[in-house]
């Protein structure tokens, strides 16, 4: 035997495991210095925009105004800022005028009004009432409006005027909040530059993406260099998604729910609640199934708007990061839908943690933790849907909420408990200190998401019942 | 130890809890990098409160201002010119 062939044999385990500990399916071409210095070059922008163009035309219905869009702000950097409040107002006019059932622009126009005079208000009287607590009045106002809304009479103008623009009101809200909470910023951006985050072009829920004016500041490229960083991770992270997404809809998809037979999560849950009997394996099947499909799912349109505002020149963090490699139920979320969490720990966590039981020790932790997880993810479900609320009202549609409510407590009773761990657990070995914590956090948002639906309105004693089916202990 | 090299050392202890062990400046962004999580921010905020004296509950609490080592100096040098 050759020395040759004996080192061939004596690398392979070693060699092979580091090997695929740094694959990478798409390689970190933003660390190349020609691809870098390529990508700064006129050519070269061109060239980004047209690849990126080409996955837009894939994975976006509106990808003729936003490949356009991006084009504008990448010729323009100096006016990027600028360039995005119009580019947002435009689509903010596509979206209300255009893509809705009816024309909503002139609600947009006053709440965009609305918005500039509580921020000029909350900016001039810092120590009134409202300038110290300005999203805490913000959201108080809108919860009394919505209270007071669904009390009108059926059938009023005024009903169906205040419900008109209540909706469009509640698809800034959380915009809004965004701009409040800057003011208190040491950099705090005019309102004109605050807007260009009130649902910027690159696509948005009622979840501001990415957070607001205050971190755009922060991940704005300042550089060409790193304006072609941005915008290679942007194309990078394009193409994963149109991985993820292929994945989903020729792989997972098919295998799980044809070739498997797998029925859909709905179905069988709809099967628990009318006390039709089904194997409690299948249950499992389908609540894992509808975890990982989901997983994908917000993988995919997550990563396609960051990848778009990271076209626009700005290094935001992924949406969705690895989650199922989370070691506690804290990391987990934080993972799982990242601008999520952060609206409500800038909204809720942060200020009850900074007000409230500052003499309490480990309670403020868990005060402010359930004020984010529990309080503020309710609060922003809940007022998420006010068709929901419009039709049942807002008791009954309160009654209605009562298992996504349960959900909410069960996961803030588990993120407190997984930080309060956090800092006692030690480095153990891989089966223990990961394998284990891994499949643990999994399991646990696998089997508390059949309480976590919040389009389903389901009673809670529902959702229990499922869960005996999945330990067969239903009939 | 001077009272900016105890920031750091916190802050190295924060970031070796998430298992980073990177080296860092005074102006590397920690939290909105991503690199410390919201929770850090709070035992961040409680070390600030316990040890030098800021007081969030009237200076608002932004993540931008704890963000690097230079910005948690000049927090604490705004806090303690308030205080005086």
């Amino acid at each position: 035997m050759t020395d040759a062939a004996d080192d061939g044999r004596a690398m392979p385990v070693s060699g092979l495991l580091s090997f695929l500990r740094g694959f990478r399916l798409i390689p970190r071409i933003e660390t190349y210095p020609r691809v870098l210095a390529f990508a700064q070059t006129i050519i070269g922008k061109v060239t980004l925009l047209g690849a990126f163009g080409i996955g837009l035309w894939y994975t976006n219905p509106h990808w003729q105004t936003l490949i356009f869009l991006l084009a504008v702000i990448t010729a323009l950097p100096q006016y990027r800022r600028i360039v995005l409040t119009i580019g947002t107002l435009l689509w903010a006019c596509g979206i209300w005028w255009r893509w809705v059932d009816y024309p909503r622009l002139v609600q947009v126009a006053i709440l965009f009004i609305l918005a500039a005079l509580l921020f000029w208000f909350a900016t001039l009287f810092r120590n009134s009432w409202f300038g110290r607590r300005p999203v805490a009045s913000l959201l108080t106002g809108f919860a009394l409006a919505v209270l007071l809304a669904s009390d009108l009479p059926r059938g009023e103008p005024l009903r169906t005027v205040s419900w008109d623009f209540l909706t469009v009101a509640g698809a800034y809200l959380w915009c809004m909040a965004y701009s409040l909470l800057d003011i208190k910023s040491k950099r705090c951006d005019p309102f004109s530059l605050q807007l260009g985050t009130y649902r910027p072009f690159w696509g948005s829920t009622h979840t501001p993406f990415v957070k607001g004016a205050a971190y755009l500041r922060r991940i704005e490229a300042q550089s060409a260099e790193q304006l072609a960083v941005a915008q290679l991770k942007g194309l990078k992270l394009l193409l994963w998604a149109m991985i993820l997404d292929l994945f989903l809809r020729k792989a997972f998809l098919p295998v799980v729910h044809g070739y498997m037979g797998i029925p859909l999560y709905e179905d069988v849950f709809e099967q628990s609640a009318l006390r039709i009997g089904f194997p409690w394996y299948l249950g499992w099947a389908s609540l894992i199934a509808d975890f990982l499909e989901k997983l994908l799912g917000l993988s995919v349109w997550g990563h396609g708007i960051v990848a778009s505002c990271r076209m626009a020149g700005f290094l935001a963090l992924r949406n969705t990061y690895r989650p199922l490699a989370s070691r506690s139920i804290a990391e987990f979320w934080n993972r799982y839908y990242y601008y999520f969490k952060e609206l409500m720990v800038d909204c809720f966590f942060y200020p009850t943690f900074m007000r409230y039981f500052k003499q309490r020790g480990r309670w403020r932790l868990f005060a402010a933790t359930f004020a984010a997880a529990s309080f503020g993810n309710v609060f922003y479900h809940f007022f998420s849907d006010l068709n929901y609320i419009e039709e049942l009202g807002f008791w009954r549609a309160l009654v209605g909420f009562q298992s996504y409510i349960f959900y909410t407590i069960i996961l803030a009773l588990g993120i407190s408990i997984s930080q309060a761990r956090e800092r006692k657990i030690k480095d153990s070995s891989w089966f223990r200190g990961r394998l284990i914590p891994v499949l643990s956090v999994s399991s646990f948002y696998c089997v508390l998401s059949i309480f976590g639906h919040p389009e389903k309105r389901y009673p809670i004693r529902e959702g229990f019942r499922f869960l005996a089916h999945l330990f067969n202990l239903a009939s | 130890m001077d009272r900016k090299a105890e920031i750091r050392e916190f802050l190295r202890i924060l970031l070796a809890r998430r298992r980073d062990e990177k080296a860092f400046s005074d102006e590397t962004s920690l939290f909105l990098s991503g690199r410390l999580q919201s929770v850090d921010a709070v035992v961040l905020a409680v070390f600030l409160e316990e040890n030098f004296g800021v007081d969030f509950a009237a200076m608002g609490f932004d993540q931008e201002r704890v963000d690097t080592v230079n910005a948690i100096w000049s927090l604490v040098e705004e806090s303690s010119s308030l205080e005086h």
